[in-house]
């Protein structure tokens, strides 16, 4: 495998973590600041307080204004994202090679020197108040949004990364302060670089620019769950007359991404809902039953135990018989297990398709950042392909045994009730939800 | 090809190494050799899209791209896709308003089986009732989620219905809701029949293999399929609008918003590059004019202008759509007659050479990660190829880009982004209560 990057590694003397990438395919940089704090972080009742941070550092420097900035940026063809994620806060710059040192030089001026200025406070809250009305109207977001507040019920991962409209009011610039004075702190983060860079300029523009970053802190102590409570089992549902279709998402808590479990499980569910037309809930209920154009089913792996997850969808009568033949998928791979053809195609799935997540610098940063954040060791790359086959159908049938709770799940329906309610009474108790 | 050795910094060119075959029944081949990764993408482009469909049959191209799934004599339904994907293949298709594509993306010890359940598709399909009526009823099922309860997807669909009077880019790619319930397996049948030949396909192999041996199993496994002969070309060119279309669509909304439609060109036309950079202009980035002036100021929730870029951009002239959202509690038509006004500034000042310049850097850019993937690489030489009948211009895009003034960016401006030109459609929010009286949705 002489395709597999080398992943070099260094640590400055502030404390901030180098990994950086020899990418010499395509004229093109990739570079991310990762602090290991996010969403999880938002204080209670002020949702969004990582990611509105994130933004807030592109809209003034010591240096430059945000208009400034972004014709800067975007004269070279570049561009600035900054964005909150569970665990992690992140800003991205993606640009040609042959301006790296500027790149660098701006994102280090971003991270290091906002200035966070008043006059761009009130307009960033009302864009966001303005993405949150038109949140509405989009069916599925409603339905994945609405399943973390009614899962997670306040506990960290009880709310949207990118803020709840009843928050709006409630976070004030200070906030927003606050947070990257205390989270951005060259001890809890993280600078990746993948591109057509030789490794001693990276080397020696990186320590440049950054070892003389102090920072803030000390950062919060990392949230690893479980959470204190969930929301009880049972089918829950949000009237939205006006849909043509049901959203349907059911789920219980899944597993940190430093489980054990975590081959066998990602094999399990491939054949459960993450692989397409080779999974079995999309043979169900698209192929043989037409019900839906998609379904999938994901355990979203994070520092503390995310959830285990399906979404699909379906024309608003057919919603009762959807969730129950869901169900019946989930308890049949939980109770028989997956056959050997099954593992077999999972397995060649995933190290036949390794080389092609590695094609872009960008897929190459967000790998080495994942690596980075949950701590999966350097090398990881090297032995992922032996993992994913060292699997035997043994260790994917105890994982199925003991991950997967058809009997705990919670579903969260958005649809028009009049048209599912009565068969989805037949199925047990219906709570109707209040739109927030 | 592009390797390490040919970069200079100032002078970069894209040079995709493009290999052209022609089998004697009038398949073609674009080979794009590539060995940095042991992968290679498998495409096939078939000349059929909305584009060839007549009223009463409209979204039977991509409906017909789901029953390209549902099995042969050897396979059954969905087996091809899993086959492919145990061997680590990313596949899928997507249907468009002038092809229907089917893309295979895997480790390249195994485009052979890639090939083989091609042609094995493209000969044996399986066209029967009950594979029919359950790909109707997910079709239906991607109908709603895609235009029916999506916040804007019926507004564009009212949008291309006015603008267009007898151009079949009038109707959406996913069809009309009842010529979908109204279709029969006999006219997929006939369809199949006309435009699924080897003369109507464009085959692209890119990345790790060599030309002559990806001709030759193109050879083995398609060599044997007789053409039917060319399938009819649409013969109709849109009359030019004379005068602005306006229309009001009331649904359940948050908020208010219009789209506004300008027919431009096809991806032949010259003008498409100072057009594409005309759109970079006035929304791409944080930095563009629509961003500034409306969108950081909370003017408009959203506000863009969009056209697609090559090789994306249809192949008879589309439409140049504007789309603006209201900020909540805002005037949806003092944002609409503002941004006429800018409009109206821009056509009589021009541009300043800094956006123009910083919009070419931003198409550079992007043409950069696109070849940084196999998949980017082949569908840019063979969506050019199948629209224009030449793949090298993918070769081209940049020196186009490159080559556009500042004089061109104000012409194309004045020419295309005319009142007369215009369609504009509105949404007006209404209640559950209102939207029930005014009867179903589509």
């Amino acid at each position: 495998m002489n395709y597999l990057p080398e992943i070099k590694h260094m640590v400055l003397p502030g404390g901030l973590t180098l990994l950086a990438i020899e990418y010499e395919r395509v004229p093109w940089v990739s570079m991310s600041f990762m602090t290991k704090r996010g969403a999880e972080c938002d204080p209670p009742d002020k949702a969004g307080t990582a990611d509105w941070t994130a933004e807030y550092l592109t809209l003034g420097t010591v240096r430059r204004s945000q208009l400034q900035l972004a014709q800067d940026i975007e004269s070279l063809g570049a561009s600035l994202r900054a964005q909150a994620e569970w665990d992690a806060t992140m800003v991205h710059l993606d640009g040609l090679a042959e301006d790296f040192s500027g790149h660098l030089a701006t994102l280090a001026e971003v991270v290091q020197t906002p200035t966070f200025p008043p006059e761009e406070f009130h307009l960033l809250k009302e864009r966001r108040r303005a993405e949150l009305a038109q949140v509405q109207d989009d069916p599925r977001e409603v339905a994945f949004r609405r399943f973390h507040r009614l899962f997670f019920q306040g506990t960290p991962y009880g709310h949207a990364v990118r803020g709840e409209l009843e928050c709006l009011d409630r976070l004030d610039f200070e906030d927003l302060r606050r947070f990257y004075q205390q989270e951005f702190s060259p001890r809890a983060a993280t600078l990746a670089i993948v591109g057509r860079i030789p490794f001693p300029q990276v080397v020696e523009e990186v320590q440049r620019l950054w070892s003389g970053w102090e920072g803030g802190g000390p950062v919060s102590p990392p949230y690893t769950g479980p959470p204190e409570k969930t929301c009880p089992p049972g089918i829950y549902l949000l009237d939205r007359p006006e849909l043509a279709q049901s959203e349907i998402r059911m789920g219980f808590l899944g597993l940190p991404r430093s489980h054990p479990d975590f081959f066998p499980l990602r094999l399990v569910n491939y054949i459960l809902g993450g692989g397409g037309f080779s999974s079995r809930l999309m043979t169900r209920i698209r192929s043989e039953l037409g019900l839906t154009y998609g379904i999938r089913s994901q355990f979203y792996f994070r520092r503390a135990p995310g959830p285990f997850l399906v979404s699909t969808f379906t024309p608003a009568a057919n919603t009762a018989r959807v969730i129950q033949e869901i169900t019946a998928v989930i308890r049949k791979v939980k109770e028989e297990g997956v056959t050997a053809q099954e593992l077999e195609e999972a397995q060649s799935y995933y190290t036949g398709h390794f080389p092609l997540g590695l094609e872009t610098p960008r897929a190459l940063c967000r790998r080495v950042l994942t690596i980075d954040l949950y701590e999966l060791g350097l090398d990881y790359l090297r032995y992922y392909c032996e993992r994913i086959r060292q699997v035997t159908l043994d260790d994917a049938r105890q994982a199925a045994q003991r991950h997967l709770q058809p009997e705990n799940l919670v579903t969260l329906v958005v649809g028009p009730a009049a048209r599912c309610r009565e068969s989805l009474a037949k199925l047990g108790p219906v709570e109707l939800l209040e739109e927030i | 090809m592009i390797t390490s050795g040919q970069f200079t910094a100032l002078s970069w060119q894209p040079e995709i190494e493009i290999v052209t075959f022609r089998l004697d029944n009038g398949l073609t081949l674009l080979v794009l050799p590539d060995h940095f990764f042991p992968v290679v993408s498998l495409q096939l482009h078939y000349r059929v899209g909305s584009r060839y469909e007549q009223p009463g049959i409209t979204g039977i191209s991509h409906l017909f791209e789901h029953l390209m799934f549902r099995g042969t004599e050897e396979l059954g339904p969905e087996e091809f896709s899993r086959l492919l994907q145990a061997k680590g293949g990313e596949i899928n298709a997507f249907t468009t308003k002038d092809h229907t594509s089917y893309f295979e993306n895997l480790p390249s010890a195994h485009l052979e089986l890639a090939v083989r359940l091609e042609a094995d598709r493209l000969k044996n399909l399986k066209l029967d009732e009950e594979n029919f009526q359950t790909e109707r009823q997910v079709v239906i099922s991607e109908r709603k989620l895609r235009s029916v309860d999506s916040p804007f997807g019926l507004l564009e669909e009212q949008l291309y219905a006015l603008a267009y009077l007898q151009h079949p880019y009038k109707w959406p790619v996913i069809g009309w809701d009842q010529d979908l319930r109204r279709m029969t397996l006999e006219d997929c049948r006939q369809y199949y029949r006309t435009h699924y030949h080897p003369g109507n396909l464009v085959v692209v192999v890119a990345g790790d293999t060599d030309p002559e041996k990806a001709r030759d199993l193109l050879e083995k496994y398609f060599g044997d399929i007789t053409p039917t002969g060319p399938p009819p070309e649409p013969q109709v060119t849109e009359p030019p609008q004379r005068g602005e279309r306006r229309a009001v669509y009331k649904k359940v909304s948050q908020v208010e918003a219009f789209f506004a439609g300008f027919h431009v060109v096809g991806l032949g036309h010259p003008d498409i590059y100072p057009l594409t950079l005309l759109a970079a202009i006035l929304s791409t980035g944080k930095s563009s004019r629509f961003y500034q002036d409306f969108v950081r100021p909370g003017k408009a929730a959203e506000l863009e202008a969009d056209l697609s870029s090559p090789p994306w951009t249809a192949q008879d002239p589309d439409l140049l759509v504007i789309r603006a959202v209201a900020s909540p509690g805002s005037d949806l038509a003092a944002l609409e007659a503002e941004v006429w006004t800018r409009v109206e500034e821009l056509k009589r000042d021009g541009v300043k050479p800094a956006e123009l310049s910083r919009a070419k850097k931003l198409m550079k850019s992007q043409t950069v990660q696109v070849l940084a993937k196999n998949f980017h690489r082949g569908l840019l030489a063979g969506l050019f190829h199948l629209k224009t009948g030449d793949g090298r211009l993918a070769n081209l895009m940049l020196r186009n880009y490159e080559a556009v003034t500042l004089e061109d960016i104000q012409r194309v401006a004045r020419i295309y982004l005319r009142e007369d030109n215009r369609t504009v459609v509105i949404l007006k929010p209404v209640s559950p209560e209102e939207s029930q009286a005014l009867g179903p949705l589509a």
